[in-house]
């Protein structure tokens, strides 16, 4: 067997086992870009751009173990990348909230209360969200604070502010 | 409102999601990774067919006009200055689309910001400034010299030809540096927008 056949079959043996883990842990894709875009056809073009970074970095992953805090930096790094380099989602910020209500998106957000609290966690800086985010998702305060970059005191002090905004929102309405 | 319930409200999301297949997911990535290769090379083949074009051209029209040293030295300075800022462009264009996503957040900001500074804000960004003017008349004096048909002390002495360079290089220049000026106002604001997240995320270690 040549060098170069050997070369193709490691690539497609890596190649797979992305897509199977991209395929199993999707949902952490979907709801970054449901956090961060309000447009369907923004996430969509997100959700691509977050597979490529996601494809191109999969060979630094050296830590198999928390592929769930590698995901989700990618995402979220992804996210406000794509956030300054589209200008059209900076012109759609002002369009009123959730105006293309997708067939996807209504399967998705079923209660109204949710639909609010996504409506509140867009009006929280790119950070927030982040940080929100993934304390919605039930994530520890270590962890968040790893895939952020902050201390864990830090990541504290602005979960208890960012909760403070969403409860009053949802209180206001 | 209980400290869990914005994670209850939460749970409340469906997971219907989109759901890809393994295909879907695969024919996503080879798109995506096909546009980007395709956009790379049409940038690629766009600057190396416009400086390639440019530096034959002045080396024909240099080898047709022997004996005019003025001609010579003004057509070589465009040579070296092309080839240069091409290897440049290559290098600057890989460094910033070496983007390591995989970082903490802060520390991605970091790097990014760092890379863009440098590029945009650091001690050669203004040589632009310099440059664009230089390399416009360099190359208005070159064209012109060469179709007037006369050596290069004789048009630049001519009335007629510093009444056209005199109209044709301001024009020129203005469109040159407003092309320039639309392009680096856009990488400014995006490197504003990533310094002041990266401060709003430090805010409250530093206070």
């Amino acid at each position: 067997m040549n060098a170069t056949l050997k070369e193709k079959q490691g690539m497609k043996s890596t190649k797979e086992e992305f897509l199977e883990l991209l395929s199993n842990y999707q949902g952490i894709l979907h709801k970054v870009c449901l956090v961060y875009f309000k447009n369907e056809s923004d996430r969509k073009d997100n959700f691509q751009e977050i597979v490529y970074q996601l494809w191109r970095s999969f060979p630094k992953l050296q830590d198999k173990g928390s592929i769930g805090s590698w995901m989700y930096a990618v995402a979220i790094n992804t996210s406000i990348s794509m956030l300054r380099k589209n200008s059209r989602v900076d012109f759609r910020e002002t369009i009123p909230e959730f105006s293309d209500q997708s067939t996807v998106f209504d399967k998705i957000v079923t209660d109204e209360r949710l639909r609010l609290l996504l409506n509140a966690i867009h009006q929280l800086d790119e950070v927030d969200k982040s940080i929100m985010l993934l304390y919605l998702e039930e994530k520890r305060y270590e962890e968040i604070a790893k895939i952020i970059g902050l201390t864990k005191s830090n990541v504290g002090v602005r979960i208890n502010r960012a909760k403070k905004q969403l409860q009053q929102h949802l209180k206001n309405h | 409102m209980e400290n869990d319930e914005l994670q209850k409200i939460w749970k409340s999301m469906g997971s219907e999601f989109n759901q890809k297949t393994k295909d879907e997911l695969s024919l996503l990535l080879s798109s995506k990774v096909n546009s980007t290769i395709h956009n790379l090379l049409k940038i690629t083949a766009i600057s190396i067919f416009i400086s390639i074009g440019l530096i034959v051209y002045l080396i024909i029209t240099t080898i047709n006009r022997p004996g005019d040293t003025l001609f010579l030295i003004d057509n070589l300075l465009l040579v070296f200055v092309t080839a240069v800022l091409l290897v440049f462009k290559f290098v600057s264009w890989y460094h910033l689309q070496t983007n390591k996503f995989n970082k903490p957040l802060n520390e991605w900001l970091k790097m990014r910001i760092d890379l863009l500074q440098k590029y945009f804000t650091g001690k050669r960004s203004n040589l632009y400034l310099v440059l664009i003017p230089v390399l416009y008349i360099l190359l208005v004096l070159s064209i012109h010299v060469y179709f007037e048909n006369k050596p290069f002390i004789e048009v630049i002495h001519s009335s007629e030809s510093l009444i056209g360079l005199s109209v044709g290089v301001p024009i020129g220049l203005f469109v040159a540096f407003y092309s320039v000026r639309k392009i680096r106002k856009y990488q400014l604001k995006n490197l504003r927008f990533l310094q002041d997240l990266h401060k709003r995320i430090n805010h409250l270690d530093e206070s």
